[in-house]
């Protein structure tokens, strides 16, 4: 797929996956990876952006074995982010599928 | 590609970012090395499964240029007209601190390439005497002076490849600096 396409809502996705809970990197680029095509490396930069942009917080938390994991947690801001964003791109999303559809056939509504 | 050359790979294509980013994100891809490591997974399936890290770096540039554009922007939309204490900073500051400190560096520079250019000159006489014969009753002592010069110059040349580099690279940043001061004022961060 076409990866500037995907690029613009995967920052969206990440937020959605943090809405479950908080979570580390390499769960999180798992979580991605098997349900996107992307490489396991994408969902780091896009932490980063997100937590420059106060979407999401980080914090360190003991694991059984090894060192120390970097938990992200969804702020607020986030929340209402990912709230209004999520309902913009469903409905964008409805939008295009509708003119995309073959039935359809690109035809405008009468 | 094992996990030392992955990471010294991504380093390198990170390029000028600021150190504490770059240790950063190198520290989440060393972590997702271990994680990785420890279900069972081998150095090289976690390599491929990251992704090309030419790409990664990239894609980390991207998100830290967008960073900086935030806060150009958060920086205009405050703009309020040029800004008087700010300019009054930067002149005041600039003639009392700043352009003393950075002569003071220069100077310094300045001075020891001067101590390595009469380092040299010593090696050169030594040399030439030892060459000469002139100085054969003391040839030992002369070689050890002479290997003992050849270390100070040595020293006195890799300082002043990274004096002069940090010196470019930090009076950059101050110009970069004053500049925003003197344009935006003094901000809050």
């Amino acid at each position: 797929m076409n990866s500037q396409i995907k690029k613009g809502v995967l920052d969206l996705c990440v937020l959605a996956l943090l809405e479950k809970g908080d979570s580390y990197g390499y769960d999180l680029a798992g979580n991605l990876a098997r349900k996107v095509e992307v490489a396991d490396g994408t969902v780091y930069p896009i932490l980063r952006k997100l937590a420059s942009e106060g979407v999401v917080s980080t914090y360190l938390q003991e694991s059984q074995n090894g060192p120390p994991r970097k938990y992200y947690h969804l702020t607020d801001a986030g929340r209402n982010k990912l709230n209004a964003e999520r309902d913009e791109w469903i409905k964008f999303c409805g939008e295009v599928n509708e003119i995309l559809s073959k039935g359809n056939g690109g035809k405008a509504d009468e | 590609m094992n996990k030392t050359e992955y990471l010294k790979k991504l380093t390198d294509e990170l390029g000028h970012m600021p150190y504490g980013d770059v240790k950063d994100i190198i520290q989440s891809i060393e972590e997702h090395f271990e994680e990785g490591i420890s279900e069972g997974r081998s150095e090289e399936e976690i390599a491929e499964s990251l992704g090309d890290p030419k790409e990664l770096a990239m894609e980390f540039k991207d998100g830290a240029k967008f960073k900086q554009i935030i806060k150009k922007r958060k920086m205009s939309d405050n703009f309020k007209g040029p800004d008087g204490r700010g300019r009054i900073f930067v002149i005041v500051f600039n003639a009392f601190v700043g352009i003393e400190m950075w002569l003071l560096f220069l100077a310094a520079i300045i001075a020891a390439f001067m101590f390595l250019a009469g380092d040299c000159a010593i090696i050169g006489l030594i040399v030439a005497g030892l060459v000469a014969g002139t100085l054969m009753e003391y040839i030992i002592p002369f070689i050890f002076l002479v290997l003992t010069l050849i270390c100070v110059a040595v020293f006195l040349i890799v300082l002043l490849i990274l004096g002069i580099k940090y010196y470019a690279k930090g009076l950059k940043s101050y110009i970069r600096w004053n500049k925003n001061v003197w344009n935006y004022g003094l901000g809050e961060d």
